[in-house]
């Protein structure tokens, strides 16, 4: 996506979280957005449903459990079943990478992509941007420090693509067995010491380690986790002194970051990403709407 | 008496380092003649070809097809694999044993060659499994299946893991002299991956399979080669790594030999990027490099020989998400075309090309063909090498319509094939 685009989308989340009233855009009226989540999610789907309840259209709301897909039905079927019934958009989640590309290939709605395995998850970037902006007021020349499990992570992905076309410096910081291969080809600088990675940096941002990757698979133990990966007080004061600490959530507090700097009211802007999340999910659907308008 | 003779052809053959217009006699199913200049003439009950200076050549021989028969018909029977056997010009081929049930007893092996030579057409072979039900753990009856006509032991498409199990298998099957086809793949470094590891596979959040997972194998199979004196072949390789330590085992005088398949020259992982399924294959397609040294090892010897590696896959197992779909694609419709292509890239000579594609694999398989010195058995072919087509799966003979090559513009036709003189295919 280009700068322009991207930065459309943030005037536009950005005017939909500076109010509350209902009457800001009505684009999704008389049109039916469904969201197909194959993995689960809270705040997605909800942020999501909220987004497009606020915009005026009606939501429906797919996830595996007791769905057809526990009956063997393939991805492509469900989502031919779904064309179908003539939903405008369709919000999809999926273990595996490419999939709402494969889905965008085979429907007639619009498909956004609410996280596609390892691969992308476009609009957590896009809100984790609009919350940047909106707290610091500029992205372009900022040092973020993304940290953490890489390898796996759709956040980082987004974030990298994203975050670096608006013109930060990125440093990621994680032990090597959870680096990707060649990600230094990315635009990125890399880093496996946490005290080193985040030295300066004016945004730290944390990401999700699953617990089943600290049983002496790609890290040895929780322990050992925390004691160099995980971000407490001591190590952010590594930072630049007015650093600010995002994370996508779900938190694992204690694993990759302590509960006293996550709930810093002064410098966690969690809480603010969650909250963002709603108003650029706005700007996406929106766009799509209008975009949808403009063809039919 | 000479039956056929094929005169003003343009004879390629490696086995004699001929590469120029002449003719052949062919009698009894047998290469009575072959050289260059005119052809005397003939008696009046001879059938004369004139070839009008297009190619003719042995056929060829592919090391590598899957055969959906038995087991999986819907997907490609023999009827169908035979077909589009001669259609590419494939005289004669090696079927893996990872049919349902797999080819793990020398009943199986009889079996399947017996309906093929009820079929007619091209050649069937048949590997052994290595191991009982392919499992990797116990030698199957290899000298039984050796009897019956095994032309050499593969653990199908996964590769055997246990040094233990290698060890024995290269030193049971170097008393029978025949060769152990290895699938070369680390599997717990492998684990889960989806494509070749590098920044293509971090760019698409695909898990990645590093190339190291080749050589890792080749190298610790090199030393059970020099422990044993089994004969040792390995299949499909991908890697500069891999390549590297074949040409030093045959430097050494290592009875080793390898293969390798059209995408592995032709496609590197970009290909990928679309997470376009039909390009989901096994080993995965792999760096630029890797594909460079794959036409460097092509062109100095170290890599024998070219097979399709045709796989019949149903086209549900691919219409996935591209980590949980199924790898392979049909082989064979497209072995010649893209192998020459290295020809027209100026890459090997018209004569190496034919020797990859016909002579090296059937030396390898120790099988008739590849030659076509007198007293050969007459499998030929005639082709036009520089007639251009588009390869397009809905008109593959094979019933297996899945490529990875869809779209691509090729040069070289298939005219005719023969076996054992008798003609089974011409282009109508």
């Amino acid at each position: 996506m280009s700068p322009l685009l991207i930065r459309a989308l943030l005037d536009r989340g950005d005017a939909f979280a500076s109010t509350s009233q209902s009457s800001i855009s009505s684009a999704l009226k008389d049109k039916t957005v469904v969201n197909l989540f194959y993995e689960n999610s809270t705040r997605t789907r909800v942020s999501f449903e909220l987004a497009t309840k606020r915009l005026g259209g009606s939501v429906l709301n797919i996830s595996v459990a007791g769905s057809s897909v526990k009956k063997g039905e393939t991805l492509l079927d469900t989502a031919t079943t779904l064309n179908a019934m003539h939903p405008d958009i369709l919000v999809v989640r999926h273990n595996c990478a490419g999939a709402a590309k494969l889905l965008s290939q085979h429907v007639d709605a619009a498909v956004i992509n609410a996280g596609d395995g390892r691969h992308e998850h476009p609009t957590q970037a896009l809100l984790d941007a609009l919350t940047i902006r909106r707290r610091v007021g500029h992205i372009e020349g900022l040092r973020i420090a993304i940290c953490g499990d890489i390898a796996n992570s759709r956040v980082a992905r987004s974030n990298i693509h994203l975050l670096g076309t608006l013109g930060a410096e990125l440093r990621l910081v994680c032990p090597a067995t959870l680096l990707p291969a060649a990600v230094d080809q990315m635009g990125v600088s890399v880093f496996t010491d946490l005290e080193t990675g985040i030295k300066d940096a004016d945004i730290v941002m944390m990401l999700r380690l699953q617990t089943e990757r600290m049983a002496g698979t790609e890290t040895p133990s929780q322990r050992e986790y925390f004691n160099f990966f995980g971000l407490d007080k001591a190590k952010l004061e590594r930072s630049a002194p007015n650093a600010l600490i995002m994370h996508p959530g779900p938190m694992n507090r204690g694993v990759e970051i302590d509960s006293a700097t996550a709930d810093d009211v002064e410098k966690s802007l969690i809480r603010m990403q969650v909250e963002m999340g709603v108003a650029a999910r706005m700007a996406c659907l929106e766009a799509l709407a209008l975009g949808l308008d403009s063809t039919s | 008496m000479t039956d056929i003779q094929f005169i003003n052809a343009h004879i390629i053959d490696p086995s004699q380092n001929l590469d120029g217009i002449g003719y052949v006699d062919v009698q009894n199913g047998v290469i009575k003649y072959c050289g260059l200049g005119d052809a005397p003439k003939a008696s009046k009950d001879t059938k004369i070809i004139d070839c009008a200076h297009s190619y003719l050549a042995p056929g060829l021989v592919d090391m590598r097809v899957q055969s959906g028969d038995p087991g999986a018909e819907h997907l490609e029977d023999l009827n169908s694999l035979l077909y589009a056997a001669a259609a590419g010009g494939v005289t004669a081929f090696a079927c893996l044993p990872n049919t349902q049930p797999i080819i793990d007893d020398a009943s199986m092996i009889d079996s399947l060659c017996l309906r093929a030579s009820r079929q007619g057409g091209s050649q069937l072979y048949v590997y052994g499994a290595a191991t009982k039900g392919l499992a990797g753990t116990e030698m199957a009856e290899l000298g039984l299946m050796a009897e019956s006509g095994a032309v050499g032991f593969s653990n199908g498409i996964t590769s055997i893991q246990d040094a233990l199990v290698m060890r024995r298998l290269l030193s049971y099957a170097s008393m029978i002299d025949k060769p152990v086809i290895q699938h070369c793949e680390d599997a717990s470094l492998i684990a889960d991956g989806e494509m070749n590891e590098g920044e293509t596979s971090t760019r698409l959040g695909l898990i990645g399979s590093p190339a190291v997972a080749e050589v890792i194998i080749i190298d610790r199979d090199l030393h059970l080669v020099r422990l044993t004196g089994g004969r040792y072949h390995v299949a499909h390789i991908s890697t500069r790594a891999g390549i590297d330590a074949v040409r030093k085992a045959k430097a050494e005088g290592l009875p080793v030999t390898a293969d390798t398949a059209p995408p592995y020259f032709t496609l590197n992982e970009l290909a990928v990027s679309t997470y376009d399924t039909a390009m989901k294959l096994s080993p995965p397609l792999r760096s630029e490099d890797d594909r460079l040294a794959v036409i460097e090892g092509l062109a100095d010897g170290t890599i024998d020989a070219v097979s399709s590696d045709h796989v019949p896959v149903d086209g549900d197992a691919k219409m996935q998400p591209f980590g949980p779909s199924q790898p392979g694609a049909s082989g064979i419709d497209t072995l010649f075309a893209l192998t020459i292509s290295l020809v027209h890239g100026g890459h090997i000579s018209m004569i190496r090309a034919i020797d990859i594609l016909s002579l090296s694999p059937a030396t390898i398989l120790d099988v008739p063909g590849g030659s076509l010195v007198p007293g050969s058995q007459a499998d030929i072919i005639l082709f036009r090498p520089d007639t251009g087509w588009i390869v397009k799966g809905v008109n593959f003979t094979s019933a297996s319509r899945i490529t990875p090559f869809e779209g691509q513009p090729v040069q070289g036709v298939i005219d005719a094939t023969y076996v054992d003189g008798k003609e089974v295919f011409r282009r109508g």
